[in-house]
């Protein structure tokens, strides 16, 4: 033992068992003092019941016939049986790009594009109307949902090669599917024709979503760009708009776009109420846009701006360059939120007499004599869809933001 | 060949102040133009049409029912007044909601921050549901589920003064006496006397050193004042009105009766903004760097001292500019009312456009909305420049 010429510290004892494990973990985190046990104590059976009660209550009380007996419905309203092939077409387009963003960003995006074929698969599968009449989902369109695993496949074949797995490819693929859905629910010249008006469901919450973000974002930036313009026409322009966009709630909004516009364009002017309706919300929503990222461009260092015209950039590209990607980047959370906030309010439609998914239920609930008690049924249903699209949003955003680093540096 | 080293200007049409010019006269022009075209059309159809405008409908009778009103109102009240009556209808539910939604919404957001995993997920649990759902969507459950519960005469009693029945809610409510008014001036000026009071026990504690609790005593004086002048006045200014059931069938009478209507909208929009206070409250208190908790606790301070001098003011700077825009939020969204029937502007307005110009009435509810933003906006501006950085 007289060899050893350097002093070794024994090693460390472990923790004590009352500080690891999972008693460790619940002495810090469930009973870290008297308070904080007696909260335990009590709210854990509390929780229980609730829950207890809330399965008992799915699965015991609750009746879902009436969604259960009519699917297709909830999913595009009273848009012609005999026609629905056409939406169902434009659903396999979107799949491709579930299977592309899969292939191409993985992690967050494969997370989301399983879930997404795994509710498709459901949807195809399901035994509706097991226990009652009135099925009114044919084996073709069955056969048509299930067919979107395939060209999901498609996608993500497309994303993994070198030539087509690019973002631009997946951006321009995304634009070009979605203006061939529209038309193709439209029908093209020569067709039959299904207007607007017809259309509903939740296709009809997805289609107003996606423009309304495709196109309030664009207007948004222009929007805080020229509020924070040197020019005053049209800084006094753009600040007019958005406080009489912000200051008036949606509601009022869309029904000045159902009694009032009609008036202030010349009679037989073609643009149908679904269309007013659409473009109502997405004005809306860009003026809050725009107050969003006028907020991201008001934290940037003046800095950044003196710094790049210094570099001789031009205005134009000062601006797209250096500043709104910066704003952008910083403010990626509360854009996403608007994007759910303009999610959640298509379900204002109704007052233009549309039948996006929560009035459908609701027509179905007062045309319906056996379904007369079922709205607690219906508006939980309603609820856990809307919740599905918004949550994953809010995920999205969540992970792009790690991502890009916002907050770390 | 010889270079040109003369500098010839900027061309024309690259000068900026020339483009900028240019741009101004330009998108000028056209919004002028199509504000005309539309003013055009609209005179027009107006004309042509015949769509009724103008401002005489409101000295008309409205003569139509509003449900539910705070102010007194008859069939036979005019439209402007039933605009007055909507108007406040809708600021009522305003400030119950403001008040309501924020105390829920400072508890969750705290609750959320708690060491207890089990609150911590709940509160979590809870914002996720309620800000990912529409209001709509929860306004149309709430109002059901009112609907759904037991007959007036079989409902829920709590206290033996608060009764809840699918004919709505019903709870205590001050009913104002003959005194009511002089003492509700006392107590204006006896709050004059004490922001005084208070400024004066301030000087005096800078002055001294010694404590003289300024905001404590400030309280005192409004307290104290307003007991004496209760019991002085000869007459009780308030009798609290407690509701009971009378008659066969159990009808509820006195107190104040909120329809199922106004419970459910109360309910969603309470919920529904607690939701996103939540959130903004706890990024607010987690914006507080830990450095300053640890540097407040190791100069003795308490966790409740910390929190309420370190703490809670710095997270203030961040939570109130956001909480103003929730407040507006909860204003605007008040008008989904309409769907569920209470009347609130919105919905009474609707119901106007059926006998009255639709032009005039949009104009007048857009002034009204426009109106309570802004002063939301700068109450609420006016407090954010008070709890900002003062340098120095």
């Amino acid at each position: 033992m007289a060899t050893a010429d350097t002093w070794q510290p024994a090693p460390s004892l472990p923790a004590p068992r009352s500080e690891r494990g999972w008693i460790g973990w619940a002495r810090a985190n469930l009973f870290a003092n008297w308070l904080s046990g007696l909260v335990t104590v009590v709210t854990v059976p509390l929780i229980a019941w609730v829950l207890w009660r809330i399965v008992a209550w799915v699965f015991g009380t609750a009746d879902w016939t009436l969604i259960a007996s009519r699917p297709q419905q909830y999913l595009i309203g009273l848009y012609p049986t005999e026609l629905a092939w056409r939406p169902l077409a434009g659903w396999l387009l979107v799949s491709i790009l579930f299977g592309m963003a899969a292939a191409m960003w993985g992690g967050a995006a494969r997370r989301i594009a399983i879930g997404y074929g795994a509710i498709t698969l459901l949807l195809g599968i399901l035994p509706y109307g097991m226990f009652h009449e009135g099925v009114v989902m044919p084996g073709w369109i069955r056969a048509l949902i299930v067919a979107n695993l395939l060209t999901m496949a498609v996608g993500y074949a497309l994303g993994r090669s070198s030539h087509w797995g690019r973002p631009r490819t997946f951006v321009v693929g995304g634009i070009a599917i979605y203006v061939v859905l529209l038309v193709l629910l439209t029908g093209l010249p020569g067709m039959e024709q299904v207007p607007p008006r017809q259309w509903g469901g939740l296709m009809l919450n997805l289609i107003l979503a996606v423009s309304g973000i495709f196109f309030a974002f664009p207007i948004g930036v222009l929007l805080a760009l020229g509020r924070r313009s040197a020019l005053p026409v049209v800084k006094i322009l753009c600040v007019v708009f958005i406080e009489v966009f912000r200051g008036v709630p949606l509601i009022t909004l869309l029904f000045m776009s159902q009694v009032l516009v009609p008036l202030a364009l010349p009679e037989n002017f073609p643009v149908d109420s679904v269309t007013r309706a659409a473009i109502t919300i997405t004005l809306f929503s860009a003026a809050y846009t725009a107050e969003n990222i006028r907020g991201g461009l008001q934290g940037l260092h003046p800095g950044q701006a003196e710094a790049a015209r210094a570099l001789g950039l031009p205005g134009w590209q000062v601006t797209s360059l250096i500043l709104l990607p910066q704003a952008i980047r910083n403010v990626i959370p509360a854009i996403v939120g608007q994007f759910i906030a303009l999610f959640k309010d298509t379900s204002l439609v109704y007052i233009v007499g549309m039948l996006d998914i929560l009035e459908m239920g609701r027509s179905i609930v007062q045309g319906n004599v056996q379904f007369a008690d079922n709205g607690r049924e219906l508006f939980i249903f309603v609820a856990v869809v809307f919740w599905i699209f918004t949550y994953t949003m809010s995920y999205v955003s969540r992970r792009v933001e790690r991502h890009l680093g916002v907050g770390v540096r | 060949m010889r270079l040109s080293l003369t500098y010839q200007g900027i061309p024309i049409w690259r000068h900026s102040r020339v483009l900028g010019w240019t741009a101004q006269i330009v998108s000028g022009i056209v919004v002028v133009a199509a504000v005309a075209f539309f003013i055009a059309n609209l005179a027009n159809a107006i004309d042509e049409r015949d769509i009724p405008f103008g401002w005489s409908f409101l000295n008309r009778e409205y003569s139509t029912p509003i449900s539910e009103h705070l102010l007194p109102y008859q069939e036979s009240d005019t439209f402007a007044y039933a605009f007055l009556v909507a108007a406040i209808n809708t600021l009522m539910v305003s400030i119950v909601g403001v008040i309501l939604a924020t105390l829920l919404g400072i508890v969750v957001g705290a609750v959320q921050l708690s060491g207890n995993w089990v609150i911590s997920r709940v509160a979590t649990v809870y914002v996720e549901v309620f800000r990912n759902v529409p209001l709509l969507v929860q306004l149309f459950f709430w109002y059901i589920l009112l609907l759904g519960l037991p007959r007036v005469s079989e409902g829920f009693v709590w206290l033996d003064s608060f009764y809840l029945s699918n004919s709505g809610l019903s709870l205590p409510a001050p009913r104002a006496q003959e005194m009511a008014v002089p003492w509700l001036l006392a107590v204006v000026v006896l709050i004059a006397i004490s922001i005084g009071v208070r400024a004066w026990l301030a000087r005096r504690e800078e002055r001294t050193g010694k404590p003289s609790y300024p905001l404590l005593g400030g309280v005192v004086v409004v307290v104290v004042g307003a007991i004496v002048a209760w019991f002085a006045l000869g007459g009780e200014p308030f009798a609290i009105s407690v509701p009971h059931p009378e008659g066969r069938f159990g009808r509820i009478v006195d107190g104040a009766t909120l329809s199922t209507e106004l419970t459910a909208l109360l309910m969603g929009l309470i919920m529904y903004t607690a939701a996103f206070i939540a959130e903004i409250v706890r990024g607010g208190l987690q914006s507080v760097s830990k450095g300053q908790t640890e540097a407040s606790r190791s100069l003795g301070l308490g966790t409740m001292e910390t929190l309420r001098y370190i703490t809670f003011p710095q997270a203030l700077r961040v939570i109130v500019p956001p909480l103003i825009s929730q407040y507006l939020n909860l204003t605007k969204n008040s008008s989904l009312a309409l769907a569920i029937g209470y009347a609130d502007l919105t919905s009474v307005a609707k119901t106007m456009t059926q006998t009255a110009p639709a032009v005039t009435i949009f104009l007048i509810i857009m002034l009204i909305y426009l109106s309570y933003s802004l002063t939301y906006s700068l109450i609420g501006n006016l407090y954010n420049r008070y709890i900002q950085f003062t340098g120095g």
